[in-house]
Protein backbone atom coordinates (compact mmCIF):
# COMPACT_ATOMS: atom_id res chain seq x y z
CA UNK A 1 0.00 0.00 0.00
CA UNK A 2 1.33 3.37 -0.94
CA UNK A 3 -0.29 6.75 -1.26
CA UNK A 4 -0.93 8.53 -4.51
CA UNK A 5 0.18 12.17 -4.75
CA UNK A 6 -3.39 13.41 -4.53
CA UNK A 7 -3.91 11.64 -1.24
CA UNK A 8 -6.20 8.83 -2.35
CA UNK A 9 -5.18 5.32 -1.55
CA UNK A 10 -3.59 3.20 -4.19
CA UNK A 11 -4.03 -0.54 -4.17
CA UNK A 12 -1.07 -2.59 -5.31
CA UNK A 13 -1.27 -6.11 -6.64
CA UNK A 14 1.93 -8.00 -7.31
CA UNK A 15 1.57 -10.78 -9.83
CA UNK A 16 3.89 -12.87 -11.88
CA UNK A 17 3.32 -14.00 -15.44
CA UNK A 18 1.37 -17.21 -15.39
CA UNK A 19 3.72 -19.22 -17.54
CA UNK A 20 7.46 -19.18 -17.75
CA UNK A 21 9.46 -17.38 -20.36
CA UNK A 22 10.52 -19.74 -23.11
CA UNK A 23 13.63 -19.96 -25.19
CA UNK A 24 14.07 -20.52 -28.88
CA UNK A 25 12.54 -23.97 -29.07
CA UNK A 26 10.79 -24.28 -25.75
CA UNK A 27 7.22 -25.36 -25.31
CA UNK A 28 4.80 -24.03 -22.77
CA UNK A 29 1.18 -23.93 -21.82
CA UNK A 30 -0.63 -20.74 -20.95
CA UNK A 31 -2.50 -21.29 -17.74
CA UNK A 32 -5.35 -18.86 -17.23
CA UNK A 33 -6.34 -20.03 -13.80
CA UNK A 34 -7.09 -16.54 -12.54
CA UNK A 35 -8.99 -15.30 -15.56
CA UNK A 36 -12.61 -14.37 -14.81
CA UNK A 37 -15.18 -15.83 -17.16
CA UNK A 38 -16.17 -13.30 -19.78
CA UNK A 39 -19.41 -12.80 -21.66
CA UNK A 40 -18.48 -14.88 -24.66
CA UNK A 41 -17.92 -18.46 -23.69
CA UNK A 42 -16.35 -19.64 -26.97
CA UNK A 43 -13.71 -17.11 -27.89
CA UNK A 44 -10.57 -15.68 -26.37
CA UNK A 45 -9.12 -12.21 -26.85
CA UNK A 46 -5.46 -12.15 -27.76
CA UNK A 47 -3.03 -9.32 -28.49
CA UNK A 48 0.59 -9.59 -29.53
CA UNK A 49 3.23 -7.01 -28.61
CA UNK A 50 6.55 -6.92 -30.42
CA UNK A 51 9.17 -5.66 -27.98
CA UNK A 52 12.43 -7.08 -29.39
CA UNK A 53 14.40 -4.08 -30.70
CA UNK A 54 15.55 -3.89 -34.33
CA UNK A 55 14.07 -7.26 -35.37
CA UNK A 56 11.04 -7.19 -37.69
CA UNK A 57 9.35 -10.60 -37.73
CA UNK A 58 6.48 -12.59 -39.23
CA UNK A 59 4.19 -14.28 -36.74
CA UNK A 60 2.77 -17.72 -37.54
CA UNK A 61 -0.02 -19.49 -35.70
CA UNK A 62 -0.64 -23.19 -36.45
CA UNK A 63 1.62 -22.83 -39.49
CA UNK A 64 -0.36 -19.95 -41.01
CA UNK A 65 1.00 -16.44 -41.24
CA UNK A 66 -0.94 -14.34 -38.74
CA UNK A 67 1.05 -11.07 -38.86
CA UNK A 68 3.33 -10.01 -41.72
CA UNK A 69 6.31 -7.68 -41.21
CA UNK A 70 5.61 -7.10 -37.53
CA UNK A 71 7.72 -4.11 -36.46
CA UNK A 72 9.23 -3.65 -32.98
CA UNK A 73 7.17 -1.26 -30.84
CA UNK A 74 3.87 -2.21 -32.42
CA UNK A 75 0.86 -4.00 -30.98
CA UNK A 76 -1.30 -6.41 -32.95
CA UNK A 77 -4.86 -7.06 -31.93
CA UNK A 78 -7.08 -7.49 -30.14
CA UNK A 79 -7.77 -10.72 -32.02
CA UNK A 80 -10.86 -12.74 -31.24
CA UNK A 81 -9.81 -16.37 -31.49
CA UNK A 82 -11.72 -19.56 -30.87
CA UNK A 83 -10.49 -21.03 -27.62
CA UNK A 84 -7.99 -23.86 -28.09
CA UNK A 85 -4.33 -24.72 -28.39
CA UNK A 86 -2.08 -22.78 -30.77
CA UNK A 87 1.45 -23.26 -32.05
CA UNK A 88 3.08 -19.84 -32.26
CA UNK A 89 6.30 -19.11 -34.12
CA UNK A 90 8.27 -16.00 -35.02
CA UNK A 91 10.37 -15.93 -38.19
CA UNK A 92 12.59 -13.18 -39.55
CA UNK A 93 10.42 -10.81 -41.61
CA UNK A 94 12.33 -11.67 -44.79
CA UNK A 95 11.67 -15.42 -44.46
CA UNK A 96 9.67 -16.88 -47.34
CA UNK A 97 7.48 -19.11 -45.21
CA UNK A 98 7.44 -21.12 -41.98
CA UNK A 99 9.76 -23.86 -43.29
CA UNK A 100 13.09 -22.67 -41.88
CA UNK A 101 14.40 -22.30 -38.38
CA UNK A 102 12.15 -20.02 -36.30
CA UNK A 103 13.55 -17.17 -34.23
CA UNK A 104 11.24 -18.12 -31.40
CA UNK A 105 8.49 -20.63 -31.05
CA UNK A 106 6.01 -21.95 -28.54
CA UNK A 107 4.04 -25.15 -29.12
CA UNK A 108 0.56 -25.93 -27.82
CA UNK A 109 -0.12 -22.55 -26.27
CA UNK A 110 -3.44 -23.10 -24.55
CA UNK A 111 -5.76 -20.12 -25.08
CA UNK A 112 -8.96 -21.00 -23.20
CA UNK A 113 -12.29 -19.44 -24.13
CA UNK A 114 -13.00 -16.27 -22.15
CA UNK A 115 -9.34 -15.40 -21.64
CA UNK A 116 -7.90 -11.96 -22.40
CA UNK A 117 -4.15 -12.13 -22.84
CA UNK A 118 -1.20 -10.41 -24.46
CA UNK A 119 1.68 -12.49 -25.79
CA UNK A 120 4.84 -10.41 -25.66
CA UNK A 121 7.94 -11.06 -27.75
CA UNK A 122 10.73 -9.40 -25.82
CA UNK A 123 14.23 -9.66 -24.38
CA UNK A 124 15.05 -11.23 -21.04
CA UNK A 125 17.13 -9.37 -18.48
CA UNK A 126 20.19 -11.04 -20.04
CA UNK A 127 19.15 -9.92 -23.56
CA UNK A 128 17.87 -13.26 -24.91
CA UNK A 129 14.69 -13.21 -27.02
CA UNK A 130 11.65 -14.72 -25.30
CA UNK A 131 7.88 -15.07 -25.60
CA UNK A 132 5.95 -14.27 -22.44
CA UNK A 133 2.16 -14.49 -22.14
CA UNK A 134 0.46 -12.10 -19.74
CA UNK A 135 -3.15 -12.39 -18.60
CA UNK A 136 -4.85 -8.98 -18.76
CA UNK A 137 -6.80 -8.18 -15.59
CA UNK A 138 -10.31 -7.14 -16.67
CA UNK A 139 -11.91 -7.20 -13.22
CA UNK A 140 -13.98 -4.18 -12.19
CA UNK A 141 -12.41 -1.01 -10.80
CA UNK A 142 -14.24 1.59 -8.65
CA UNK A 143 -16.02 4.46 -10.42
CA UNK A 144 -13.65 7.26 -11.39
CA UNK A 145 -10.59 5.03 -11.26
CA UNK A 146 -8.49 3.03 -13.67
CA UNK A 147 -6.04 0.17 -13.33
CA UNK A 148 -2.43 0.87 -14.30
CA UNK A 149 -0.38 -2.26 -15.01
CA UNK A 150 3.36 -2.09 -15.64
CA UNK A 151 5.24 -4.98 -17.30
CA UNK A 152 9.02 -5.16 -17.30
CA UNK A 153 10.08 -6.74 -20.60
CA UNK A 154 13.36 -4.88 -21.17
CA UNK A 155 16.92 -6.24 -21.09
CA UNK A 156 17.54 -4.43 -17.82
CA UNK A 157 17.73 -5.12 -14.08
CA UNK A 158 15.04 -4.20 -11.52
CA UNK A 159 13.28 -0.86 -11.92
CA UNK A 160 10.96 1.47 -10.02
CA UNK A 161 8.05 3.19 -11.75
CA UNK A 162 7.20 6.76 -10.76
CA UNK A 163 4.07 8.82 -11.44
CA UNK A 164 4.32 12.55 -10.86
CA UNK A 165 7.72 11.96 -9.22
CA UNK A 166 6.39 9.50 -6.61
CA UNK A 167 7.34 5.82 -6.72
CA UNK A 168 4.14 3.81 -7.31
CA UNK A 169 5.76 0.47 -8.16
CA UNK A 170 9.13 -0.58 -6.82
CA UNK A 171 11.59 -3.36 -7.53
CA UNK A 172 9.91 -4.72 -10.68
CA UNK A 173 12.05 -7.32 -12.48
CA UNK A 174 11.86 -8.84 -15.98
CA UNK A 175 9.41 -10.51 -16.87
CA UNK A 176 7.06 -9.57 -14.02
CA UNK A 177 4.13 -7.18 -13.87
CA UNK A 178 2.47 -5.13 -11.17
CA UNK A 179 -0.87 -3.30 -11.04
CA UNK A 180 -2.13 -0.28 -9.14
CA UNK A 181 -5.56 1.31 -9.11
CA UNK A 182 -5.37 5.08 -9.48
CA UNK A 183 -7.79 7.95 -10.19
CA UNK A 184 -8.41 8.17 -13.93
CA UNK A 185 -6.55 10.86 -15.84
CA UNK A 186 -3.14 11.69 -17.26
CA UNK A 187 -0.02 10.93 -15.28
CA UNK A 188 3.57 11.82 -16.07
CA UNK A 189 5.34 8.49 -15.66
CA UNK A 190 8.98 7.53 -15.75
CA UNK A 191 11.01 4.42 -15.06
CA UNK A 192 14.14 4.60 -12.90
CA UNK A 193 16.81 2.09 -11.92
CA UNK A 194 15.43 0.48 -8.73
CA UNK A 195 16.21 2.47 -5.61
CA UNK A 196 17.80 5.37 -7.48
CA UNK A 197 16.81 8.58 -9.27
CA UNK A 198 18.56 7.48 -12.47
CA UNK A 199 15.89 7.80 -15.15
CA UNK A 200 15.93 4.91 -17.63
CA UNK A 201 12.77 5.76 -19.61
CA UNK A 202 10.64 8.88 -19.87
CA UNK A 203 9.04 10.84 -18.47
CA UNK A 204 6.05 10.24 -20.72
CA UNK A 205 2.41 11.26 -20.33
CA UNK A 206 0.23 8.20 -19.89
CA UNK A 207 -3.57 8.41 -19.85
CA UNK A 208 -5.10 6.05 -17.30
CA UNK A 209 -8.57 5.45 -18.71
CA UNK A 210 -11.53 5.16 -16.34
CA UNK A 211 -12.99 1.67 -16.05
CA UNK A 212 -10.09 0.17 -18.01
CA UNK A 213 -6.73 -1.49 -17.54
CA UNK A 214 -3.98 0.68 -19.02
CA UNK A 215 -0.94 -1.54 -19.53
CA UNK A 216 2.51 0.01 -19.86
CA UNK A 217 5.45 -2.06 -21.11
CA UNK A 218 9.02 -1.03 -20.42
CA UNK A 219 11.02 -2.58 -23.25
CA UNK A 220 14.25 -2.32 -25.21
CA UNK A 221 17.93 -2.81 -24.47
CA UNK A 222 20.92 -0.72 -23.50
CA UNK A 223 22.20 -0.81 -27.11
CA UNK A 224 18.88 -0.05 -28.85
CA UNK A 225 17.53 2.24 -26.15
CA UNK A 226 14.63 1.82 -23.76
CA UNK A 227 11.04 2.79 -24.54
CA UNK A 228 7.47 2.54 -23.29
CA UNK A 229 4.61 0.80 -25.07
CA UNK A 230 0.98 1.01 -23.99
CA UNK A 231 -2.15 -1.05 -24.38
CA UNK A 232 -5.64 -0.36 -23.02
CA UNK A 233 -8.01 -3.20 -22.16
CA UNK A 234 -11.58 -2.57 -21.04
CA UNK A 235 -12.14 -3.60 -17.44
CA UNK A 236 -15.48 -3.67 -15.67
CA UNK A 237 -16.58 -0.06 -15.14
CA UNK A 238 -18.47 0.71 -11.95
CA UNK A 239 -21.27 3.16 -11.20
CA UNK A 240 -20.86 5.79 -8.47
CA UNK A 241 -22.30 4.71 -5.12
CA UNK A 242 -25.08 7.30 -5.17
CA UNK A 243 -26.17 10.81 -6.11
CA UNK A 244 -26.28 13.45 -3.35
CA UNK A 245 -28.47 16.42 -3.98
CA UNK A 246 -29.67 18.85 -1.33
CA UNK A 247 -29.09 20.03 2.18
CA UNK A 248 -31.85 22.51 3.11
CA UNK A 249 -35.17 20.69 2.88
CA UNK A 250 -36.71 23.52 0.85
CA UNK A 251 -38.09 21.12 -1.77
CA UNK A 252 -39.12 18.41 0.69
CA UNK A 253 -42.36 16.49 0.47
CA UNK A 254 -43.94 17.66 3.75
CA UNK A 255 -46.31 15.63 5.84
CA UNK A 256 -49.98 16.73 6.06
CA UNK A 257 -50.26 20.50 6.64
CA UNK A 258 -51.08 21.59 10.26
CA UNK A 259 -54.64 22.91 9.54
CA UNK A 260 -55.60 19.54 8.05
CA UNK A 261 -54.07 17.71 10.99
CA UNK A 262 -56.15 20.02 13.25
CA UNK A 263 -59.31 19.20 11.30
CA UNK A 264 -58.66 15.47 11.68
CA UNK A 265 -58.05 15.79 15.41
CA UNK A 266 -61.20 17.95 15.79
CA UNK A 267 -63.24 15.31 13.97
CA UNK A 268 -61.92 12.55 16.25
CA UNK A 269 -62.57 14.64 19.37
CA UNK A 270 -66.10 15.50 18.20
CA UNK A 271 -66.84 11.84 17.49
CA UNK A 272 -65.50 10.79 20.88
CA UNK A 273 -67.50 13.49 22.67
CA UNK A 274 -70.72 12.60 20.82
CA UNK A 275 -70.13 8.90 21.41
CA UNK A 276 -69.69 9.41 25.11
CA UNK A 277 -72.81 11.57 25.26
CA UNK A 278 -74.71 8.83 23.39
CA UNK A 279 -73.43 6.19 25.78
CA UNK A 280 -74.37 8.15 28.92
CA UNK A 281 -77.82 8.96 27.52
CA UNK A 282 -78.56 5.24 27.18
CA UNK A 283 -77.84 4.43 30.84
CA UNK B 1 -79.73 10.96 21.49
CA UNK B 2 -80.18 10.89 17.76
CA UNK B 3 -78.25 14.13 17.38
CA UNK B 4 -75.28 12.66 19.23
CA UNK B 5 -75.18 9.74 16.76
CA UNK B 6 -75.19 12.17 13.87
CA UNK B 7 -72.44 14.21 15.54
CA UNK B 8 -70.38 11.05 16.09
CA UNK B 9 -70.72 9.99 12.45
CA UNK B 10 -69.86 13.47 11.22
CA UNK B 11 -66.82 13.56 13.49
CA UNK B 12 -65.58 10.21 12.16
CA UNK B 13 -66.16 11.25 8.55
CA UNK B 14 -64.10 14.38 9.21
CA UNK B 15 -61.33 12.41 10.95
CA UNK B 16 -61.04 9.81 8.21
CA UNK B 17 -61.95 11.91 5.18
CA UNK B 18 -59.43 14.70 5.74
CA UNK B 19 -56.24 12.62 5.45
CA UNK B 20 -57.66 10.53 2.59
CA UNK B 21 -58.63 13.63 0.59
CA UNK B 22 -55.22 15.15 1.26
CA UNK B 23 -53.42 11.99 0.12
CA UNK B 24 -55.52 11.70 -3.04
CA UNK B 25 -55.03 15.31 -4.12
CA UNK B 26 -51.20 15.28 -3.82
CA UNK B 27 -49.17 15.34 -7.01
CA UNK B 28 -48.04 11.89 -8.12
CA UNK B 29 -44.55 10.85 -7.09
CA UNK B 30 -44.13 8.97 -10.35
CA UNK B 31 -45.09 9.48 -13.98
CA UNK B 32 -44.71 7.19 -16.97
CA UNK B 33 -42.89 3.87 -16.88
CA UNK B 34 -40.35 2.94 -14.23
CA UNK B 35 -36.83 4.26 -14.55
CA UNK B 36 -35.32 0.83 -15.16
CA UNK B 37 -37.82 -0.01 -17.90
CA UNK B 38 -37.29 3.38 -19.52
CA UNK B 39 -33.52 2.95 -19.62
CA UNK B 40 -33.49 -0.62 -20.87
CA UNK B 41 -36.33 -0.37 -23.41
CA UNK B 42 -35.28 0.18 -27.03
CA UNK B 43 -36.08 3.63 -28.43
CA UNK B 44 -39.11 3.79 -30.70
CA UNK B 45 -36.95 5.74 -33.11
CA UNK B 46 -34.02 3.40 -32.75
CA UNK B 47 -32.78 1.73 -35.90
CA UNK B 48 -32.43 -2.01 -35.38
CA UNK B 49 -28.73 -2.72 -35.02
CA UNK B 50 -27.17 -4.09 -38.14
CA UNK B 51 -25.96 -7.64 -37.64
CA UNK B 52 -22.44 -7.61 -36.34
CA UNK B 53 -19.84 -9.00 -38.71
CA UNK B 54 -19.85 -12.52 -37.40
CA UNK B 55 -16.72 -14.53 -37.05
CA UNK B 56 -16.42 -16.92 -39.92
CA UNK B 57 -18.37 -20.00 -38.91
CA UNK B 58 -16.32 -23.11 -39.05
CA UNK B 59 -17.98 -26.09 -40.68
CA UNK B 60 -19.01 -28.37 -37.86
CA UNK B 61 -16.91 -31.46 -37.49
CA UNK B 62 -14.35 -30.34 -40.04
CA UNK B 63 -12.02 -28.78 -37.48
CA UNK B 64 -9.96 -30.82 -35.06
CA UNK B 65 -10.84 -29.52 -31.59
CA UNK B 66 -7.27 -28.88 -30.47
CA UNK B 67 -6.14 -26.91 -33.53
CA UNK B 68 -8.81 -24.37 -34.50
CA UNK B 69 -8.72 -23.12 -38.08
CA UNK B 70 -7.38 -19.60 -38.36
CA UNK B 71 -9.84 -18.10 -40.81
CA UNK B 72 -9.30 -14.59 -39.50
CA UNK B 73 -9.78 -11.04 -40.79
CA UNK B 74 -6.59 -8.94 -41.14
CA UNK B 75 -5.01 -8.28 -37.76
CA UNK B 76 -5.18 -4.62 -36.68
CA UNK B 77 -1.68 -3.34 -35.89
CA UNK B 78 -0.81 -0.02 -34.30
CA UNK B 79 2.15 1.83 -32.89
CA UNK B 80 2.27 1.07 -29.17
CA UNK B 81 4.02 4.29 -28.10
CA UNK B 82 2.12 6.11 -25.32
CA UNK B 83 -0.46 8.61 -26.52
CA UNK B 84 -2.62 11.06 -24.60
CA UNK B 85 -6.26 10.67 -25.57
CA UNK B 86 -7.99 13.86 -26.69
CA UNK B 87 -10.64 14.77 -24.10
CA UNK B 88 -14.27 14.42 -25.18
CA UNK B 89 -15.89 17.87 -25.61
CA UNK B 90 -18.44 18.14 -22.76
CA UNK B 91 -22.06 19.33 -23.20
CA UNK B 92 -22.59 22.92 -22.02
CA UNK B 93 -26.28 23.61 -21.32
CA UNK B 94 -29.47 21.91 -20.19
CA UNK B 95 -32.94 23.28 -20.75
CA UNK B 96 -36.40 21.98 -19.86
CA UNK B 97 -38.73 24.67 -21.26
CA UNK B 98 -41.96 23.20 -19.84
CA UNK B 99 -40.61 23.57 -16.30
CA UNK B 100 -38.72 26.81 -16.88
CA UNK B 101 -35.38 25.09 -16.23
CA UNK B 102 -32.22 26.29 -17.94
CA UNK B 103 -28.80 25.63 -16.46
CA UNK B 104 -25.14 25.55 -17.51
CA UNK B 105 -23.46 22.13 -17.32
CA UNK B 106 -20.15 21.25 -15.64
CA UNK B 107 -18.23 18.03 -16.36
CA UNK B 108 -18.01 16.18 -13.04
CA UNK B 109 -16.60 12.87 -11.82
CA UNK B 110 -16.69 10.98 -8.55
CA UNK B 111 -16.41 12.43 -5.02
CA UNK B 112 -13.95 10.95 -2.51
CA UNK B 113 -16.92 9.19 -0.83
CA UNK B 114 -17.67 7.34 -4.09
CA UNK B 115 -20.85 9.26 -4.93
CA UNK B 116 -21.31 11.23 -8.15
CA UNK B 117 -19.74 14.68 -7.81
CA UNK B 118 -22.13 17.67 -8.16
CA UNK B 119 -21.36 21.35 -8.82
CA UNK B 120 -21.29 23.38 -5.57
CA UNK B 121 -23.35 26.09 -7.25
CA UNK B 122 -27.00 24.93 -7.14
CA UNK B 123 -27.71 26.92 -10.33
CA UNK B 124 -25.37 24.61 -12.26
CA UNK B 125 -25.88 20.98 -13.20
CA UNK B 126 -23.21 18.26 -13.42
CA UNK B 127 -22.65 15.96 -16.39
CA UNK B 128 -21.05 12.62 -15.40
CA UNK B 129 -17.93 12.70 -17.55
CA UNK B 130 -17.07 8.99 -17.24
CA UNK B 131 -20.38 8.10 -18.90
CA UNK B 132 -21.48 8.91 -22.46
CA UNK B 133 -21.99 12.36 -23.93
CA UNK B 134 -25.78 12.94 -24.36
CA UNK B 135 -26.71 11.30 -27.66
CA UNK B 136 -24.05 8.59 -27.58
CA UNK B 137 -24.94 5.01 -26.72
CA UNK B 138 -25.73 4.46 -23.06
CA UNK B 139 -27.14 6.56 -20.31
CA UNK B 140 -25.91 10.18 -20.07
CA UNK B 141 -26.40 11.38 -16.49
CA UNK B 142 -27.07 15.01 -15.53
CA UNK B 143 -27.55 15.75 -11.82
CA UNK B 144 -27.71 18.77 -9.55
CA UNK B 145 -28.47 19.82 -5.98
CA UNK B 146 -32.17 20.45 -5.38
CA UNK B 147 -31.33 23.15 -2.81
CA UNK B 148 -28.70 24.50 -0.45
CA UNK B 149 -29.07 26.11 2.96
CA UNK B 150 -27.32 29.29 1.84
CA UNK B 151 -28.13 29.38 -1.89
CA UNK B 152 -31.80 28.37 -1.73
CA UNK B 153 -33.55 26.26 -4.36
CA UNK B 154 -31.44 24.73 -7.14
CA UNK B 155 -31.92 24.69 -10.89
CA UNK B 156 -33.34 21.17 -10.85
CA UNK B 157 -35.96 21.79 -8.11
CA UNK B 158 -38.83 21.72 -10.70
CA UNK B 159 -37.78 18.20 -11.77
CA UNK B 160 -40.29 16.70 -9.30
CA UNK B 161 -43.21 18.05 -11.33
CA UNK B 162 -41.88 17.08 -14.78
CA UNK B 163 -44.51 15.35 -16.89
CA UNK B 164 -44.21 12.57 -19.46
CA UNK B 165 -43.83 14.20 -22.89
CA UNK B 166 -41.92 17.25 -21.62
CA UNK B 167 -39.09 18.18 -23.99
CA UNK B 168 -35.49 18.41 -22.77
CA UNK B 169 -32.78 20.12 -24.81
CA UNK B 170 -29.04 19.62 -24.26
CA UNK B 171 -26.56 21.89 -26.01
CA UNK B 172 -23.25 20.25 -26.92
CA UNK B 173 -19.79 21.78 -26.98
CA UNK B 174 -20.11 22.71 -30.64
CA UNK B 175 -23.51 24.35 -30.15
CA UNK B 176 -25.36 21.39 -31.65
CA UNK B 177 -28.50 20.47 -29.74
CA UNK B 178 -29.87 17.07 -28.82
CA UNK B 179 -33.62 16.94 -28.11
CA UNK B 180 -35.25 14.48 -25.73
CA UNK B 181 -38.72 13.55 -24.53
CA UNK B 182 -39.46 12.57 -20.94
CA UNK B 183 -40.77 8.99 -20.62
CA UNK B 184 -40.44 8.40 -16.89
CA UNK B 185 -40.29 10.21 -13.57
CA UNK B 186 -39.83 8.29 -10.38
CA UNK B 187 -39.14 9.03 -6.72
CA UNK B 188 -36.71 6.31 -5.54
CA UNK B 189 -35.30 5.79 -2.04
CA UNK B 190 -31.56 6.44 -2.25
CA UNK B 191 -30.63 3.03 -0.84
CA UNK B 192 -32.36 1.21 -3.70
CA UNK B 193 -31.46 3.53 -6.57
CA UNK B 194 -30.76 1.28 -9.63
CA UNK B 195 -27.25 2.69 -10.11
CA UNK B 196 -26.10 0.10 -12.64
CA UNK B 197 -29.04 0.93 -14.92
CA UNK B 198 -28.77 4.68 -14.41
CA UNK B 199 -25.03 4.74 -15.15
CA UNK B 200 -25.16 2.04 -17.85
CA UNK B 201 -22.67 2.87 -20.60
CA UNK B 202 -24.22 0.53 -23.13
CA UNK B 203 -27.64 0.22 -24.70
CA UNK B 204 -29.73 2.82 -26.52
CA UNK B 205 -29.05 6.55 -25.91
CA UNK B 206 -30.86 7.86 -22.81
CA UNK B 207 -30.78 11.11 -20.88
CA UNK B 208 -31.16 10.71 -17.11
CA UNK B 209 -31.78 13.77 -14.90
CA UNK B 210 -31.35 13.34 -11.14
CA UNK B 211 -31.85 15.50 -8.09
CA UNK B 212 -33.05 14.95 -4.53
CA UNK B 213 -36.62 14.69 -3.33
CA UNK B 214 -39.06 13.07 -0.96
CA UNK B 215 -39.08 13.88 2.74
CA UNK B 216 -36.15 15.77 4.26
CA UNK B 217 -34.33 14.05 7.11
CA UNK B 218 -32.90 16.90 9.25
CA UNK B 219 -30.56 14.64 11.27
CA UNK B 220 -28.81 13.54 8.07
CA UNK B 221 -29.19 16.98 6.43
CA UNK B 222 -30.35 15.01 3.45
CA UNK B 223 -33.39 13.96 1.49
CA UNK B 224 -34.64 10.40 1.66
CA UNK B 225 -35.12 9.94 -2.08
CA UNK B 226 -33.81 10.79 -5.52
CA UNK B 227 -36.05 12.22 -8.22
CA UNK B 228 -35.04 10.39 -11.43
CA UNK B 229 -36.30 11.50 -14.85
CA UNK B 230 -35.53 9.46 -17.97
CA UNK B 231 -35.84 10.90 -21.48
CA UNK B 232 -35.59 9.23 -24.89
CA UNK B 233 -34.12 10.91 -27.97
CA UNK B 234 -36.51 12.78 -30.23
CA UNK B 235 -35.92 12.22 -33.93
Amino acid sequence: MTVHPNGRNVTVNKTRPIALTVGATGAFALLFAATPALADSHTATLSVLHAIPETPVDVYANGERLIDDFEPGTLAGPLTLPGGDYDLALYPADAEDASGEPLLQAMDVSVPAGANATVTAHLTEAGEPALTPFVNDTSAVPAGEGRLTVRHVAAAPAVDVRAGGEVIIDGLVNPNEESVTVPAGSVSADVVVAGTDTVAIGPADVTVAEGANTIVYAWGSADAGYELATQTVQAGASAPTGVPGGSAGLAADEGMPAPLVGLTVAGLAGAAFAGRKYATSRV
Amino acid sequence: MRSSVVAMVLGLVLAIGTPITWALTRPDATAGTTVEQAIDAPSPSAVPPSPAPSAAPSPSGAVPPTVPALDLPPVPIRDAAPTVAAPVPPPVRLSLPAQGVTAPLDAVGVSPDGQMELPEDVDRVGWYRFGPVPGDDGSAVLAGHVDDREQGLGALAPLRTTEVGDVVVVTGATGAETRWQVVSRELITKQVLPLDSIFNREGPPRLVLITCGGPFIPELRSYRDNVVVVAEPLP
